[in-house]
């Protein structure tokens, strides 16, 4: 018996098993293969490929395809490399063909296919077009089966059994009970009958030799089906996107030509030694690899061809291993130059490196979707972008499931929107309930009968594939069509996308281009065109932001909050302490910055302030010390590697890109082994290796090579340099272009605290993005909470006609809903239209509009003028605050935290003993209470696994952080929420003249 | 306070409202004196997904309310005593209350089993004095014979009265004397005025409309512009005019209704059709002893985020045939059951009663099978009348252990 038509969870909302599961149960059970048939979808394929491979099976690739609105389905399983290409185009034309019918369109792709179905008309319809049909007799023998038999023996078929199943074992039935229940949005709880019902597992091979004891044949006949399955896997070597050339030259030809013309534009006609050589080594190793028709795409995309037939260049940041490559530099996709930077070439190319290269690109992210409209649509049907696999996380799995047992909304929100990010890998063995129970900001939170129950199955949904949704960047672009590599299908935006997620494409040898959206290149954009509408000379090309002294002062500050990839609290924590504002400081120090290795920060910043240092060890040379003599970038890993142990490049390289992977340990095994008997063979001491191996540990997960940070590090300078010398423009830009590190409340604090005026909305004055000069922000029309984009476009086309003249004009002109006029009031946004009323009246006002546009029956020729509201009071100060807060999400003219002693007596007395953060600093070593806003935090976890916060607090002067160790942690976590006030008692201290507060106790501000 | 009226003249009424705070917890310390100065919580005791029913005082200020999860009512009211509602005992001593204000006045409205009282004693005063004295007596004998100490207050319509108790909660008493409603009103702020929704409390919020007094400054014109058809009412409610009469609660009701509030919301389909089927038992011994039958059977669902949902089912002749009722029933329940949420209540009402047609069938001897079914429909009827109505119903899958635990109670 050879098991065909076996489903994985890919099958989504279907199945229960990984195909690696599925794999190991077929080799225990004795199966000497596998046919992994999904439905409609090849998703899981370079999984299951893996995985037979690791248990030596041999692989039948297929899938199940089924008809929108019938309950028909047939399994292709793949014969050869023709039956493949043909499976994916059929699996494409299911997905996005309208009206896709089994009868009609299979026929056509069906070439070296295997071809199992239980329905005797489709059987017909492909016998008489000569395809290799058999009959599919299901999992165990039945009355329709035996008809079916009868039939195919007439007609001289096969008949074979299938597994036919959805689970990998019996056990599953209840997971696949749920999962049924929320996909068809089901809530009841499952009875003994749901968990048992007849739903197919893999069985032994006995099970099926007893079932179809009555039918021989039909066992041993899938043995020969499935020998007639050969192909053991799509293997089209390294898929480059193609190039159309230009004037006839062939893709080498123009490339070089194209590189030396824009090094010409970079560094001047006299090129330099230097610079020649690196191109020509380049261009060669380019050539060699045969990627020189992928740099010219890439350049194509970043200057994009306009109507008129000339090219414009977008803004853009290239990112990644790319920005080592001076062609690439030259090609204008990257920004840095990499020969003054020193960027390791060999990171992103190298003759041994098997797997393709990828040059990654920042768009502004508004601009981003325009930008694969148009690749998309250049290469029709050639490109597609990669899909991602979303699986259950904790907090999805926990939500659905418990919506499956009725529990409502805002109990589930409860309980989901306190458990901190977990990623399905949790470390322990402990249940999903043992975790949420032991979690401090759960404290107190009800988890009595059904959450046991809940929480049980939700564990076992936890890793299971949830739908598909799209990479957000990713392209690739094929020679062939697309969908002969394949499957392609539709995201529900409309794009089209390819079924493998990033790994499995870069398996398959598709190139990938990246093609991201970038919220800084926004910022500088809308700053730098901000700074230049009044006048000012800012030339984008000779602007070297790195070299200004003021912008350098600011930086070593740590003034950063709202530069890019440098404003996190770590970071600017890092650059204080540093002290130091130079650009190769800036890139080690936004290097060095990962989850583990907070030593080697110390360790840095000591060593840089003079700190005595020695190289790790005497064999290692010179290699590391432009950064002290510490690992910092990715590719230091690959550098160490190659001076200690002897790795080939190409060895080194795999190493450091194994370390950034999920799944490495098995991996990792081989490579270290291999490096400490490198390092032995060089006589390195065994406890030096150690540590040396340890160091190379600490770049698992997060981490960046120099070409990246160095890339990034000049967005941020430009960034800084901004903020530095046009504060209004720039935190405006920051504002309007939205996505930062911090919410606009805490942006609106950092305005303040610079000495910027900030202005409320104003209808008649505000733009829909925030606008800045002259040390004003003026609050955009988008930060009040729930107005829709039409009534903004409505606002502002009005606006362009005639001002408004007042609050009746502004109403009848505009046509705001109901929440839209009331928030608007709120704000105060009105209040320089309505100058006699106050903001009552002006709800008055509002709400007498509506009534007389509701009861006028027909269309009047003249305006009826509003009846005379009555003399209402003004809202109290406080409430006015309140509904202000409420539609912004922050306050224009104060800080939450100084109305306190307004607010309450007791607030009164204790302010008194309040310091302001602003005055922290004279009192190093003591233990003070401050009043301060919580703004942001990151969760932390000990080395013995025990759970720490560093949270971002501020009050109106400044902003300090705070650190929870564990214990005060667990007894306080549950009362912390960002967006509230709270006094604090802790310990100032100072380390490298930055201050850090240790937080003992936490007590909640009461506000109203 | 006396005016003379004479011939056809509108009488000033005298309203007299009893409000016993904290019923349930009031009538459980009666029966229980133990209980006097202690925090109570009466919630249902066995499920652990319950909401709580009534509270003390003392549990009040710790922050305990009305519909909160019993766990977190025990979270902030550390020291409370828990006990299990028992809705029959004070249903008894509702009815014993009624008893002392009947001796005073016929028109007495009460609510459902709250300790609220509206007693119209207007014309009465020949007989039994002043009606404030009527008050006071009042309060002296229930405080005597129940052992309860109510809140009474007087004015001269329902409205004056109630927004006076909601003033002296939870002791005491108030008297507003007749034309003096207005200036009454006036100062108090604005949430003490019954008869509001939320909606409606919002936008007068907004307006800066604080106290009562506010309200009542605007014209019924200008409250047309926020409160469109509302205006009239809000008007006279802000001016305390009130001419709503006090209704005797009627014998001879035009409604079959029954209800079930599932001590651990569920959701369950056997359990909720179960205790349907319960209420619909009940119904049916209910409407054959009234010789009725219903037109329209409706199912009010309260889901446990508190959405109510209504759904009727309608029958065109009528019907009080259990099987009938029961699929009638089912029917209105798969109607207004669309939610994926847990059911917490579940009223069954059966209106359009009409009665049931004495006329036998001509041909009756084709409809053996609903012969038949009458037959044994007289039989559990006969059976329930003597064991009480739960102790026999059609065939059920699963018996709701909360129905059971209701069939408790009220034996």
């Amino acid at each position: 018996m050879f098991p065909l038509r076996v489903r994985s969870y890919y099958s989504l909302m279907q199945g229960t098993s990984s195909p690696e599961s599925l794999c190991k149960r077929a080799k225990s059970l004795g199966y000497t293969g596998l046919a992994l048939t999904d439905t409609d979808n090849l998703y899981g394929l370079w999984k299951f490929l893996k995985s037979c491979k690791t248990y030596n099976l041999k692989p039948i690739v297929g899938a199940e395809i089924s008809e929108p609105g019938s309950k028909r389905v047939i399994t292709c399983l793949v014969q050869n490399k023709e039956g493949y290409s043909n499976l994916c185009q059929l699996i494409s034309a299911r997905k996005t063909k309208e009206n896709f019918s089994l009868a009609a369109d299979v026929a056509p792709l069906a070439g070296s296919l295997v071809i199992l179905s239980s329905d005797m008309d489709l059987i017909d319809i492909y016998v008489q077009a000569h395809l290799l049909v058999a009959a599919d007799l299901g999992s165990r023998p039945d009355r329709k089966g035996r008809a079916l038999r009868l039939y195919a023996q007439d007609r001289g078929l096969y008949a074979v059994a299938t597994a036919d199943s959805d689970l990998g074992a019996k056990k599953e039935s209840s997971l696949r009970w749920l999962l049924r229940a929320i996909a068809e949005g089901r809530s009841d709880v499952p009875t003994e009958e749901d968990k048992g019902s007849a739903v197919n597992y893999l069985c032994s091979q006995d099970d099926y030799q007893q079932r179809f004891a009555i039918w021989p044949g039909v066992v041993s006949d899938t043995e020969e089906l499935a020998a007639l399955c050969t192909f053991s896997g799509p293997d089209n070597g390294i898929v480059m996107p193609p190039w159309k050339g230009e004037g006839g030259l062939d893709a080498q030809e123009s490339l070089r030509e194209k590189a030396y013309q824009g090094a010409r534009g970079r560094y001047g006609d006299d090129l330099g030694e230097e610079v020649v050589e690196r191109l020509d080594y380049e261009l060669r190793i380019i050539e060699q690899m045969g990627f020189s028709s992928y740099f010219l795409v890439v350049r194509d995309i970043v200057h994009r061809k306009k109507e008129d037939g000339t090219r414009e260049k977008r803004r853009i940041c290239g990112r990644g291993s790319g920005a080592a490559s001076l062609v690439a530099y030259c090609l204008m996709i990257t920004n840095v130059c990499p020969v003054k930077y020193n960027l390791y070439f060999e990171r992103f190319l190298n003759p041994e490196r098997k797997d393709p290269p990828d040059i990654d690109i920042d768009f502004s992210w508004d601009e981003r979707d325009a930008v694969l409209r148009d690749v998309l649509g250049d290469f029709k049907g050639y490109a597609a972008m990669v899909c991602t696999h979303i699986f259950f996380q904790p907090r999805m799995a926990i939500r659905e499931t418990a919506k499956v047992f009725g529990l409502p909304g805002g109990e589930i929100s409860r309980v989901t929107s306190k458990i901190p990010y977990m990623h399905g890998s949790r470390g322990g063995a402990e249940s999903l309930n043992d975790t949420l129970t032991s979690l401090p900001a759960l404290r107190g939170q009800d988890l009595s009968d059904p959450w046991p129950a809940v929480l049980a199955l939700a564990e076992q949904l936890v890793g299971l594939p949830r739908y598909i949704s799209i990479h957000p960047g990713g392209v690739v672009i094929t020679p062939e069509p697309i969908n002969t590599y394949v499957p392609v299908e539709r995201a529900p935006k409309g794009v089209p996308i390819i079924q493998w997620e990033k790994d499995s494409a870069e398996e398959a040898g598709l190139v990938k281009i990246d093609l991201l959206g970038n919220r800084s290149l926004g910022v500088i954009r809308d700053a730098a065109a901000a700074v230049q509408r009044q006048g000012v000379l800012l030339d984008e090309n000779n602007w070297y932001p790195e070299e200004d002294a003021a912008t350098k002062c600011s930086v070593a500050a740590g003034n950063t909050m709202g530069c890019f990839y440098i404003e996190s609290p770590a970071m600017r924590l890092l650059e204080q302490k540093a002290g130091s504002g130079d650009f190769e400081q800036l890139v080690i120090q936004s290097s060095i910055i990962r989850p583990a290795a907070n030593e080697f920060v110390r360790e840095y910043v000591r060593r840089l302030h003079g700190g005595a240092w020695e190289p790790l060890c005497d064999e290692i040379g010179d290699i590391l010390d432009e950064t002290f003599g510490l690992m910092v970038y990715q590719e230091d890993v690959s550098k160490v590697a190659v001076a200690l142990a002897c790795f080939s490049h190409g060895e080194a390289d795999a190493l450091r890109k194994v370390l950034s992977k999920k799944d490495k340990i098995v991996r990792l095994r081989e490579y270290k082994e291999k490096f400490f008997a490198g390092c032995t063979k060089n006589r390195i001491v065994p406890k030096e290796i150690v540590r040396m191996w340890e160091m190379m540990m600490s770049f698992d997960g997060y981490s960046f090579c120099k070409p990246h940070s160095a890339s990034y590090a000049r967005v941020s300078f430009q960034a800084a340099y901004l903020k530095c010398h046009h504060p209004a423009e720039f935190m405006a830009a920051v504002i309007s272009n939205g996505g930062g590190y911090y919410s606009t409340f805490a942006y609106v604090s950092e305005a303040k605290r610079m000495g910027l005026k900030v202005m409320a909305p104003d209808v008649t004055m505000s733009e829909i993005v925030w606008s800045g000069q002259n040390k004003e922000v003026r609050v955009g029309l988008m930060a009040i909470h729930g107005l829709s984009e039409k009534f903004l476009q409505r606002v502002l086309c009005e606006r362009q006609k005639k001002n408004f003249q007042s609050e009746y004009d502004f109403f009848g002109r505009t046509v705001p809903s109901d929440n839209e006029a009331r928030a608007l009031i709120h704000c105060g946004a009105l209040d320089s239209i309505a100058t006699h009323a106050n903001r009552t009246v002006l709800l008055w006002q509002w709400a007498s509009f509506q009534h007389v546009k509701q009861n006028r029956s027909c269309g009047t020729l003249f305006e009826v003028p509003l009846p005379e509201p009555p003399k209402l009071p003004a809202p109290e100060p406080m409430t006015l605050l309140r509904r202000e807060y409420s539609a912004l999400g922050f306050l224009c003219q104060y800080h939450p935290l100084e109305l306190l002693n307004v607010q309450s007596p007791q607030g009164g007395r204790a302010a008194t003993t309040l310091v302001k953060i602003n005055a922290l600093h004279a009192r190093v070593g003591q233990r003070v209470t401050i009043a301060a806003w919580l703004l942001t935090g990151k969760l932390i976890s000990t080395k013995t696994g025990e759970v720490m916060e560093f949270l971002t607090f501020e009050d109106e002067t400044s902003i300090v952080e705070t650190t929870f160790f564990p214990n005060v942690y667990r007894a306080c976590a549950h009362v912390l929420q960002c967006g509230r006030g709270y006094k604090l008692l802790g310990l100032i201290e100072e380390d490298f003249g930055t201050l850090t507060f240790t937080v003992e106790s936490v007590e909640q501000i009461a506000f109203s | 306070m006396h005016s003379m009226v004479s011939g056809f003249g509108l009488r000033e009424r005298s309203i007299l409202h009893f409000n016993v705070a904290d019923f349930a917890v009031a009538v459980e310390r009666v029966a229980d004196c133990s209980l006097r100065d202690k925090s109570l919580i009466v919630a249902p005791l066995h499920a652990n997904r319950g909401l709580v029913y009534d509270m003390s005082e003392e549990a009040y200020r710790d922050g305990v309310r009305k519909g909160m999860p019993i766990k977190q009512a025990m979270r902030v009211s550390k020291k409370a005593v828990l006990l299990s509602p028992r809705p029959q005992l004070y249903q008894k001593a509702m009815g014993a209350f009624l008893k002392e204000l009947q001796r005073y006045s016929p028109l007495i409205e009460s609510g459902q089993i709250d300790g609220h009282f509206f007693v119209d004693v207007t014309g009465s005063h020949r007989l039994y004095g002043p009606p404030a004295d009527v008050g006071w007596r009042i309060r002296r004998d229930v405080r005597k014979q129940l052992g309860i100490n109510p809140i009474w207050t007087l004015g001269s319509n329902r409205l004056v009265s109630k927004v006076a108790s909601r003033l002296v909660k939870p002791v005491g008493e108030y008297i507003v004397n007749h034309g003096e409603e207005a200036s009454f009103l006036a100062p108090l702020p604005i949430e003490l005025l019954p008869g509001l929704n939320l909606k409606e409390l919002e936008k007068m919020r907004e307006f800066h409309l604080t106290t009562i007094g506010a309200l009542a400054q605007l014209t019924p014109n200008q409250l047309m512009v926020p409160f469109g058809g509302r205006s009239g009412v809000l008007h006279a409610l802000s001016h305390g005019i009130d001419d709503t009469l006090i209704h005797k609660p009627s014998t001879q009701t035009d409604i079959v209704v029954g209800e079930h509030t599932f001590a651990n919301d569920t959701s369950d389909r056997n359990e909720v059709e179960a205790a349907l089927a319960t209420l619909v038992g009940r119904a049916g011994l209910a409407l054959r002893g009234q010789k009725k039958v219903t037109r329209r059977v409706g199912i009010w669902l309260s889901y446990c985020d508190g959405v109510q949902v209504i759904r009727q089912a309608t029958h065109k002749t009528g019907t009080s045939a259990e099987s009938l009722l029961q699929s009638l029933a089912l029917l209105a329940l798969k109607r207004c059951w669309q939610r994926r949420t847990r059911i917490r209540y579940c009223r069954l009402v059966c209106d359009r009663l009409q009665r049931q047609s004495p006329q036998l069938s001509l041909f009756a001897g084709n409809d053996t099978r609903g012969i038949k079914s009458r037959h044994v429909e007289g039989a559990m009827d006969s059976i329930r009348k003597r064991f009480g109505c739960d102790s026999i119903g059609l065939g059920r899958k699963y018996r709701s252990p909360a129905a059971e635990n209701r069939s408790q109670i009220s034996g």
